[in-house]
């Protein structure tokens, strides 16, 4: 390795004084502040939502209670209509389930302005309430957001290719690296220190770069679990730079004018960030299509027509009325019960289409999930949301936990309902609280690592590669 | 002069190679989006029309019911499909496809296909709109990016600017030799996209549209033509010219519809889907301007009884509970006027933002472009629920008039046949006309235009430069 020193410190001399770096680099650090800033406002806002959510719900049950504590203390004539388990479940009463943020959540939106991040459970059908979603405007989530995780999986490379497209071919052109090696520079020792002065460039300003970001979205900088996900954050992220960086490196050995260079480059980003995800993208929805959703309204239209039909006396004649006008408590429990048979008729019937969804979707995810390996981009996509917590996997344990929760809501609700019997002021403290459990850290671990040891791989075989070639490479 | 430098310029290209590849990977992706556009148009217009066809069959067979039960049954509307949805989806992939019509209620459009959407569908779709806005530019930067600066780099440029060639016809020159090989790889992909347009069901209504389309198209490859023409003549090295037509393309598509995107949210804010429902629901229960939907009904009672100086309801020779139906739905409508009308509002003013930021990005005006020409913009999705709602609101009205006037006073136990479902049309969406698409599409139109005319204008002044320097 004769030489490496002295090339290494020339290169730092030559970056220092390199006017061009220094634009690039400053305009990485500019946008990701930006995105931080942006990401940080989105994350706070839903915060603050989420934890609003479930306000005036409370309120209500603790009025309605008191309202059932009223009459307990002084009964006289009928029990309030609120004591009804069928008028509170099936049309007073519900329980928002909150998604909270986790630690870095600012720095990648993810699925997060598709996917609902809570849901209204009451005690009808779970379809009911999972169709519900955030009000957005088409127009912006298409144009996705400009978060963290854009700026690193999309225009970091654009960053790197342009600071190492002509790392050795310039050297060549202008005819630097015969004059070096003649030097007695072991070609070896140049190229390396030539990587390693800007590879140590970058990863300190990312580095800096993610301190930033963390700085201006972290409202607790001591919280150790956050400096473990930033951990994760920074090892994706540097894999992922490092992919690029061995892949000029690579592009570079293959003996082509800087000018090549950089056409090869710009084509391989576009193929691993644009044409990879699109393709295969395609491949999961061609391959395991989501049954129609349009289907699924004509069936859930049918089974409720049938439904009805069967009470179709009782029914018409409350929808002629409308509860507010119902004459007595015993017209409205003989409704609410044909309510809950029309829901469990519903239910029954669209079963199987959504056991088909949840099927096809398992299916295509798993498509989407061995498929990732093959693009760098889709890899530190999926990492990075699943270190900012806003991936597939934590959504879909999301979900689980609101249907279960959903489960034991509307079984207090429909048991009450069936029995006929009246709700106690006491017993509306028994009503179904919901907490949300955390992901656990091997889960989120695991979503982490596998794109990130794919990377790594990615980095080692061009690496290797590289090396063989830079062994051949000719120095004029 | 011009078209010798033109045939220079397309023999140099094609025989170089060095678009090969991106032109492969840009046949390929567009090749494949076609032909799934056709096939997803095929089943997707299918099964939507034989969904509208089986609801109105299921409105229509209801038997003898209460007109009143039926308008909570209600119908539903589904978003119908062009063959040009599918060669740009624009937001169709997050708007939804059926709107529930019933009574009392305005709801969404539901049933989104973004639900049913992995993650990886964020990175985009493969559309062949998508590809052409994508990919399109990169292949012409890659095109023409050497076309100054690497005759400079070799010393030619000098020697055909001594040759009496002027500048302009220099510049021309290329921009046609470029455009011809271009059109080389293209033209026969984007002729067998209009072909097919044209023989897939109902297409040949769309081809005014396609061929507008093609236009739109055109010129964006042509402003990055330009725009690559004029910076490569204006630096030093091929390289040089790379790099910075590069940036601004990943900056211009990549970056500015994202800011737009969050920009637009934080200076317009949309209301939360629940404080949203919770303003409707205030407004249903204390009046929109604090007069009470009870208040409303008993003047109107009191009215009523005047005017057919009777002295209770039971005696009127109408139902009156139609009456009353009739009112509650006219004033849940006035609330949902007005709070929809805020909320479209609102995205008015976010779209308003994307188009001013496309002032910056020649690929967000093609894009907007794009998405009204394919039936698939914003515009249109809003178009089809106001046309939905329209619907359900005469569909009620006829509902509730039919109680009023067919039944007797009080009598809650009547029945309509078969005849007044029968009676009602069923719901067909008008789309706006190509006429009214083209005015709706000024400002994208100007933006293009004025990126067309700004990038030919620098180009003409930066060859004009270069014979300054040589001179």
């Amino acid at each position: 390795m004769t030489g490496f020193k002295s090339v290494f410190f020339q290169e730092w001399v030559i970056l220092k004084h390199n006017s061009t770096w220094w634009a690039i680099l400053g305009l990485l650090l500019v946008l990701t502040v930006l995105a931080a800033l942006n990401g940080s406002a989105r994350t706070n806002q839903m915060a603050e939502m989420g934890a609003g959510l479930n306000q005036s719900e409370m309120q209500t049950q603790a009025a309605l209670k008191s309202a059932v504590a009223r009459w307990e203390a002084n009964p006289e004539g009928d029990p309030p209509s609120v004591a009804s388990p069928g008028a509170l479940g099936l049309s007073v009463l519900s329980h928002y389930t909150v998604l909270p943020p986790t630690p870095l959540a600012a720095l990648s939106i993810g699925q997060t302005d598709v996917q609902p991040t809570y849901y209204k459970v009451t005690a009808h059908p779970a379809l009911t309430f999972l169709n519900e979603a955030e009000i957005q405007n088409p127009l912006n989530v298409l144009a996705g957001s400009f978060d963290v995780a854009f700026v690193i999986v999309f225009l970091l490379p654009i960053f790197i290719v342009a600071l190492t497209f002509d790392l050795m071919s310039k050297e060549k052109e202008r005819g630097v690296l015969s004059l070096v090696l003649a030097h007695g520079v072991s070609k070896t020792a140049f190229i390396i220190a030539k990587g390693a002065a800007r590879a140590l460039l970058i990863f300190t300003l990312l580095l800096l770069v993610g301190l930033a970001a963390v700085a201006l979205t972290e409202p607790d900088l001591g919280s150790g679990a956050m400096w473990v996900r930033f951990g994760l954050w920074f090892l994706v992220v540097s894999l992922y730079a490092f992919f690029w960086f061995a892949l000029a490196l690579f592009v570079n050995s293959l003996n082509k004018p800087s000018v090549t260079n950089g056409v090869i480059l710009a084509n391989l980003w576009l193929v691993f960030v644009v044409v990879i995800p699109a393709l295969v993208n395609v491949a999961a929805t061609t391959l395991y299509p989501a049954p129609s959703r349009v289907e699924l309204t004509t069936e859930m239209r049918e089974a409720t027509e049938i439904a009805d039909q069967e009470s179709a006396e009782s029914r018409e004649a409350f929808f002629f009325d409308h509860p507010e006008m119902v004459g007595g408590d015993a017209n409205a429990d003989q409704f609410f019960l044909q309510v809950l048979a029309t829901d469990s008729a519903v239910e029954r019937a669209i079963e199987p289409l959504m056991e088909e969804f949840d099927a096809q979707a398992q299916r295509r995810q798993d498509v989407v999930d061995l498929l990732q390996y093959v693009s760098p981009a889709i890899m530190a996509q999926n990492a990075l949301n699943a270190v900012s917590g806003t991936g597939t996997e934590r959504f879909t344990d999301f979900v689980d936990q609101v249907l279960t929760f959903h489960e034991n809501w509307r079984g207090f609700f429909t048991g009450r309902i069936v029995k006929g019997s009246r709700m106690s002021a006491a017993e509306f403290d028994e009503i179904p609280a919901y907490n949300y459990r955390s992901l656990a850290t091997s889960s989120v671990l695991r979503s982490t690592l596998s794109p990130a040891t794919g990377l790594a791989i990615f980095v080692l075989i061009l690496g290797v590669w590289s090396a063989r070639r830079y062994a051949r490479y000719p120095a004029v | 002069m011009i078209l010798t430098v033109a045939r220079k310029e397309f023999r140099e290209i094609i025989r170089d190679g060095r678009i090969k590849w991106s032109a492969l990977i840009l046949a390929v992706m567009l090749v494949a989006a076609l032909a799934s556009a056709g096939q997803r148009f095929v089943d997707i217009s299918a099964e939507r029309e034989s969904a509208q066809e089986v609801v109105n069959a299921q409105f229509a067979a209801q038997g003898e019911k209460n007109p009143h039960a039926a308008a909570h049954y209600g119908i539903y509307a589904f978003k119908p499909v062009t063959p040009l949805s599918f060669f740009d989806t624009g937001v169709g992939s997050y708007t939804g496809v059926s709107i529930w019509l019933e009574a009392h209620n305005q709801n969404d459009a539901e049933g989104e296909p973004a639900r049913d959407a992995t993650a990886i569908a964020r990175f985009g779709e493969l559309t062949a709109a998508f590809t052409l806005q994508m990919l399109l530019p990169l292949l012409v930067i890659l095109l023409a990016f050497p076309s100054f600066a690497g005759e400079r780099e070799a010393g030619t440029l000098r020697q055909v600017l001594s040759m009496q060639v002027a500048p302009v016809q220099l510049l021309f020159g290329k921009a046609l030799g470029a455009a011809g090989a271009l059109s080389v790889f293209i033209g026969p992909i984007l002729l067998l996209g209009l072909i097919g347009l044209v023989v897939s069901p109902g297409g040949l209504g769309y081809l005014g549209h396609g061929v507008v389309l093609v236009i739109v198209y055109v010129i964006y490859a042509l402003i990055f033509l330009f725009l690559t023409l004029a910076v490569s003549a204006n630096v030093k090295s091929a390289q040089a010219a790379l790099v910075v037509m590069v940036g601004f393309w990943a900056v211009s598509s990549f970056v500015l519809p994202r800011a737009a995107s969050d920009v637009s949210r934080l200076l317009y804010p949309t209301p939360t889907a629940v404080s949203f429902q919770a303003n409707i629901d205030e407004a249903m229960q204390s009046g929109i301007d604090g007069v009470s939907p009870d208040t409303v009904v008993q003047q109107r009672q009191k009215q009523t009884l005047e005017l057919y100086k009777v002295e209770t309801v039971e005696e009127l020779p109408i139902n009156f509970q139609g009456i009353i139906f009739d009112l509650q739905e006219k004033l849940g409508n006035e609330v949902f006027d007005k709070y929809y009308g805020e909320l479209y509002a609102i995205f008015d003013q976010q779209t308003g933002l994307h188009q001013a930021f496309s002032i910056g990005s020649p690929r967000m005006a093609t894009q907007l472009a794009s998405m009204e020409l394919s039936g698939t913009s914003l515009n249109q999705h809003l178009e089809f629920t106001n046309q939905a709602e329209r619907y359900r609101r005469d569909l009620i009205e006829g509902m509730n008039q039919d109680i009023t006037f067919n039944s007797g006073a009080g009598q809650s136990d009547y029945r309509a046949d078969s005849a007044l479902w029968a009676s009602i049309e069923p719901f067909e969406y008008q789309p706006a006309s190509l006429g009214a698409l083209l005015t709706r599409l000024g400002p994208s139109f100007m933006v293009m235009f004025l990126w067309l005319a700004l990038s030919i204008v620098a180009g003409v002044l930066a060859v004009r430069k270069v014979k300054v320097t040589l001179g």
